[in-house]
């Protein structure tokens, strides 16, 4: 499910780096499922600085909105048109088809303090687990 | 302390069926089964049903009932023939609306009122109120002891059970057997297409459930119900009418005959329509990017001039749409306004509140939908 060489934020977002300094940014699969079906995402033009947990966008569903954060700091290099276009592929594909942007890490050890997928697979069990308690 | 939710009879099964439940005015019911914008395009394409046992559902009987229920609505449910439903208002005294339903006569002296379930104790009790200790007019409120279905879409009149009722008028109601079960089934709906809403005993609810089920009718939940009746342009009681607006403000004027007997808030509706109203429940469309939403704030040249009552993305437009009150001279068809969608205004436009219409050609109303940021 949550693909291993990825990693992941509390607020679901995920980076997978190539290089460790460039990476693609998305949606965890429990964001999407959460969101239902998304319809609208703005996302940062290229060229902007993000920064480690600040809000870069938004992404609306059908029946709610949520601000996407960056999991790391760094410049937008671009954006997927494809996803823009089509939201829907966040639910399809939260992982592949369905990336937001790609960055130019400015900080690489922000990757650090991520959680792997193993960590990430525990706190969202936990989080289904309180949810359903 | 924690407040427990109403369950409707069909709760089990809504669970078992994998439902994101939610809160709605008190009740666990179901958002969505498998995704929103798939139930609804089901509803207007196929068949979808829905539990709508949270609608209240209460019997007013006895010799002097109608005579009670004209001196309460808006529009005299004496005129209605045997066999069918009309929409009314309940207002109070100075013309504020305390809830829109749907009145049923069933026999001569047997009519069945659907009510939204917000503020069922107030609205029994102002009936009640009304009735005093009459024997000849008696109330039951059956909404415990029954279920509420709603079966809807342009392929429902072929499904078992409601093909023998295919003669039935929109509003016309009838008893009828579906799957061996007593029902109450009238041509109503809130979705903006054709569909049927069955009301039978509480027991027999997942007998009723499962026989449309098996029939693969789509079960669909708050979500699409919220997005099909706003794209009809139907209002939600609670969100774009309520105690402090007037049947003519929210568009509904129409449901308010003032030429036939007196009614409570009748002298008050008669002294606002001679005065005119001020402000007016619109629909409009979004032309710049972004889903406006229930509470967002309606902005003309930089001053707030109204709130969105109802908003959201439709799925059939493929554009965000809503409902909202405006000053009377913004209320034009046409007219440029502006949601702020999180602090930035972004541009929509005044159009008919009637945003989707059956069998009609139902795209943006040529409007230019700017695209890209």
């Amino acid at each position: 499910m949550t693909p291993k060489e990825y990693r992941y934020t509390q607020e679901h977002e995920w980076i997978c780096t190539e290089f460790r300094n460039k990476g693609r940014v998305g949606l965890a699969d429990y964001a999407q499922s959460q969101l239902g079906d998304i319809v609208f995402l703005d996302l940062p033009a290229p060229g902007t600085q993000v920064e480690h947990g600040k809000k870069m966008g938004e992404v609306e569903s059908v029946k709610a909105v949520s601000d996407i954060f960056a999991p790391v700091s760094g410049r937008v290099l671009e954006i997927n048109q494809t996803v823009v276009d089509e939201p829907g592929l966040v639910n399809k594909d939260p992982y592949g088809a369905g990336w937001l942007v790609r960055l130019e890490l400015s900080k690489p050890a922000e990757l650090d303090a991520l959680m792997d997928s193993e960590k990430y697979d525990k706190f969202v069990a936990q989080l289904s687990e309180e949810e359903s308690a | 302390m924690v407040r427990l939710l109403k369950k409707t009879p069909l709760n089990e099964v809504h669970r078992e069926l994998g439902a994101r439940m939610m809160d709605f005015a008190g009740w666990d019911l179901p958002v969505w089964y498998t995704s929103i914008l798939e139930e609804h395009r089901t509803v207007r394409s196929g068949a979808g049903i829905f539990d709508v046992s949270d609608m209240g559902r209460v019997w007013i009987t006895g010799r002097k009932a109608g005579g009670f229920l004209d001196r309460l609505f808006t529009r005299p449910p004496t005129r209605l023939e045997i066999g069918s439903a009309q929409l009314c208002l309940l207002c109070l005294e100075d013309g504020g609306i305390l809830d829109d339903l749907l009145a049923y006569r069933v026999e001569t002296d047997r009519f069945l009122i659907v009510w939204n379930a917000a503020n069922i104790e107030q609205k029994l009790g102002w009936l009640k109120r009304w009735a005093g200790s009459d024997p000849d007019i008696v109330i039951q409120d059956e909404s415990a002891d029954t279920v509420m279905l709603a079966v809807q879409g342009p392929a429902i009149s072929r499904l078992r059970g409601l093909k023998s009722l295919s003669h039935l008028p929109r509003f016309g109601v009838a008893q009828t057997r579906i799957d061996d079960v007593e029902v109450l089934a009238a041509r109503t709906g809130y979705t903006g297409e054709d569909g049927f809403e069955i009301i039978g005993d509480a027991t027999n609810a997942v007998r009723l459930w499962e026989s449309f089920m098996k029939q693969r009718v789509k079960p669909c939940g708050l979500g699409a119900r919220d997005s099909l009746r706003l794209e009809a342009g139907m209002l939600l009681y609670g969100q774009d009418m309520d105690m402090s607006t007037n049947p003519f403000e929210a568009g509904l004027g129409w449901l308010v005959e003032l030429n036939d007997g007196d009614f409570i808030g009748k002298s008050a509706l008669v002294e606002i329509k001679r005065q005119g109203v001020r402000r007016k429940l619109i629909g409009f469309q979004m032309t710049g990017q972004g889903i406006a939403r229930t509470g967002y704030m309606i902005v003309k040249a930089g001053k707030e001039v109204g709130k969105v009552t109802s908003g959201g993305y439709s799925p059939t437009l493929d554009v965000s749409i809503g409902f909202g009150y405006v000053p009377v001279e913004l209320a034009t068809t046409g007219t440029d306004i502006e949601i702020m969608i999180r602090s930035k205004p972004v541009a929509a436009q005044v159009v008919s509140r009637q945003f989707y219409k059956r069998g009609a050609r139902n795209d943006p109303k040529g409007i230019q939908v700017h695209t890209g940021a």
